[in-house]
């Protein structure tokens, strides 16, 4: 799927924003894995956080890099279960710990990989929610996103929401700011 | 709230003040478990003094590890000084989770002994603040983790002990946001209080070393070769990993004083901004973290030069400290040269998701002491970092305002602005 484009009015969002931009993987015409993203290895995880964000900053602001202070705020109940699982393993006798897995150990590490690529300078920001359903942005991310964007350290909120399944891993986009004033 | 944030500027710009009518949060209670001990006392006591807590890990097997040390919770560090393991720690006043405690090295024995040390931690802070049963049905509890596959677990074993222990709806948010976990979600929790939409707000952060992370730290080479942790030192080699659980209650100062509940600190401002430079190195010269220093300050309307004291960062590694000096000449200009600076981590350790919250606590110590934290295992100066560190012992001195700073992966990175209750 193209990721669609929408700018709606604050009345059409549950918590107040404005959606700039949302994508979602997988999706009709992006069914397969994402590209690999250098630097990484291990797990599915990373590589489909960075490409769903690219594709809902790319909706708006084509090219990096993006105007603005945004936020980065990454929600996933599951996390990276592949690396976490990699990381146990390595630690079991005979076994080594490669060294990409330290870069890797924690969500934020891809977080820095989008907001370098796209002059990101607002809060950098990892949650684990409650409830989650996969391939869709829970609404605790919209209700933090609101309290970033009130607190004024944000202009504009990227959220990316990313579970792995048993049955896959599923991942959704959006951009927001706050609702003209 | 918009707009109090100033971005960047040079040193003594004028700084809008907040408006009227905004909450003032403060701190009504703390609760640490810590290498250093049970409670603030005992932190207080050894990063006053520099007494460093680091010691030889026997929790896990690092014998395939290059470096060995950590600083681990102690023995006495249980309630009233007795003697207990970690895995004993019960929490007073709160319900332990559910069954008896798992066999050790299992992944829920880790959930579990997490679990147990941040309700204490949870436990001390209320108790301090006086919180009732009343205030505590409608407290949001902001809690800080490791991400990994005991984050669930451990987030629903405290939810099940606010619950029973204080009346509280459980845990509202997990932050898993690596070394400004906890910071972030400290600054959240001031946001909400200050924004008039919760009276008060818990917040509370754990981190166990546990094998995995350490191996990939030590694989990372992030750890120091020479099992000391030297921040801003010549001759620094890395980081080395600490226990901690932490917990503060951020209340409106209205609430705190209609109820008189002790005011600790005072939460004058926040800041937090990315690097965007790279995904795990921080930017070379500290412009993020200069970002969020001036956002801290201008939400408090307060000019650099009241800033009397800097709890670092401060991780030991080379490029970190030295990107973290830069940030604060960028900031403090002249003043750096007369603005004491300390990172506690050289007596506690890295505790990473927790670190933030564990550093506010020196923090606080620090301004009720009046003595400001020695900066340990220093080896001589690193030309490159020129910083007003405390060395040799504790500094007296009564700053208005004193900063907590915390850098993480992926060029986040925040900053607390603290002031005496």
């Amino acid at each position: 799927m193209t990721p669609t484009t929408t700018m709606t009015t604050p009345a059409d969002d549950p918590h107040g924003l404005r959606v700039l931009a949302e994508a979602r993987r997988p999706a009709p015409g992006l069914d397969g894995p994402p590209p690999p993203l250098p630097g990484f290895a291990a797990s599915g995880f990373n590589p489909l956080v960075a490409d769903t964000a690219e594709r809902c900053l790319r909706a708006v602001h084509g090219e990096p890099p993006a105007p603005g202070r945004t936020a980065l705020l990454l929600a996933s109940a599951s996390g990276d279960l592949d690396t976490a699982r990699a990381i146990e393993q390595s630690t079991e006798p005979g076994r080594r710990t490669g060294p990409l897995l330290f870069f890797q150990s924690n969500p934020n590490a891809v977080l820095g990989h989008i907001s370098a690529r796209w002059g990101l300078t607002g809060p950098v920001v990892a949650i684990c929610p409650a409830e989650a359903e996969p391939g869709r942005v829970p609404a605790e991310a919209y209700e933090l996103a609101a309290l970033l964007l009130a607190d004024g350290d944000a202009d504009r909120v990227l959220v990316v929401a990313v579970e792995q399944t048993p049955d896959g891993d599923r991942a959704a986009a959006v951009l927001l700011s706050a609702p003209p004033t | 709230m918009n707009g109090l944030a100033t971005g960047s500027g040079p040193p003594g710009r004028t700084r809008p003040l907040p408006p009227a009518g905004v909450v003032r949060p403060v701190v009504t209670g703390v609760g640490v478990l810590s290498a250093a001990g049970y409670g603030l006392a005992a932190l207080t006591e050894a990063t006053t003094h520099g007494k460093a807590a680091f010691g030889p890990v026997t929790r896990f097997d690092v014998g395939a590890r290059r470096t060995t040390r950590a600083a681990l919770l102690p023995a006495t560090a249980a309630p009233g000084g007795t003697l207990a393991p970690v895995a004993a720690l019960a929490p007073v006043g709160s319900a332990p989770p559910d069954g008896p405690t798992p066999p050790d090295g299992t992944a829920s024995a880790r959930a579990v002994r997490s679990a147990e040390a941040a309700l204490d931690a949870i436990d001390q802070a209320c108790r301090q603040a006086g919180l009732t049963a009343a205030e505590g049905a409608t407290l949001p509890v902001l809690l800080a983790l490791h991400s990994d596959e005991h984050t669930r677990a451990t987030a629903d074993a405290v939810a099940a002990g606010v619950r029973a222990g204080w009346g509280a709806p459980g845990v509202t948010r997990v932050y898993t946001g690596a070394c400004v976990a906890a910071s972030t979600a400290v600054a959240d929790a001031a946001a909400l209080v200050a924004a008039g939409r919760h009276e008060r707000a818990l917040v509370a952060a754990v981190h166990l070393v546990g094998p995995g992370v350490f191996a990939v730290f030590d694989a990372g080479r992030a750890l120091a070769r020479d099992g000391e942790l030297r921040p801003f030192s010549a001759g620094r080699t890395g980081t080395l990993l600490g226990d901690a659980a932490a917990a503060v209650l951020v209340e409106a100062a209205p609430a705190a004083e209609r109820r008189a509940a002790p005011v600790l600190a005072r939460l004058a401002g926040w800041g937090r901004a990315g690097d965007a430079h790279h995904v795990c190195r921080p930017e070379p010269d500290g412009t993020g973290a200069a970002r969020a220093i001036e956002a801290a300050l201008g939400r408090a309307g307060v000019d650099p030069a009241e800033v009397g004291y800097v709890n670092a960062n401060g991780t030991g590694s080379t490029l970190a400290d030295l990107a973290e000096a830069r940030a604060l000449r960028r900031v403090f200009g002249r003043h750096t040269g007369e603005l004491p600076v300390s990172s506690s981590k050289s007596v506690h350790g890295h505790a990473l998701e927790a670190s933030a919250l564990l550093e506010l606590a020196v923090t606080i110590g620090a301004l009720g002491t009046g003595l400001l934290p020695v900066n340990a295992g220093w080896l001589g100066p690193d030309p490159d970092v020129d910083l007003d560190l405390v060395l040799d012992g504790p500094r007296a001195a009564r700053p208005r305002y004193a900063l907590s700073l915390n850098s993480a992966f992926g060029g986040a990175n925040t900053a607390l602005l603290l002031a005496p209750g």
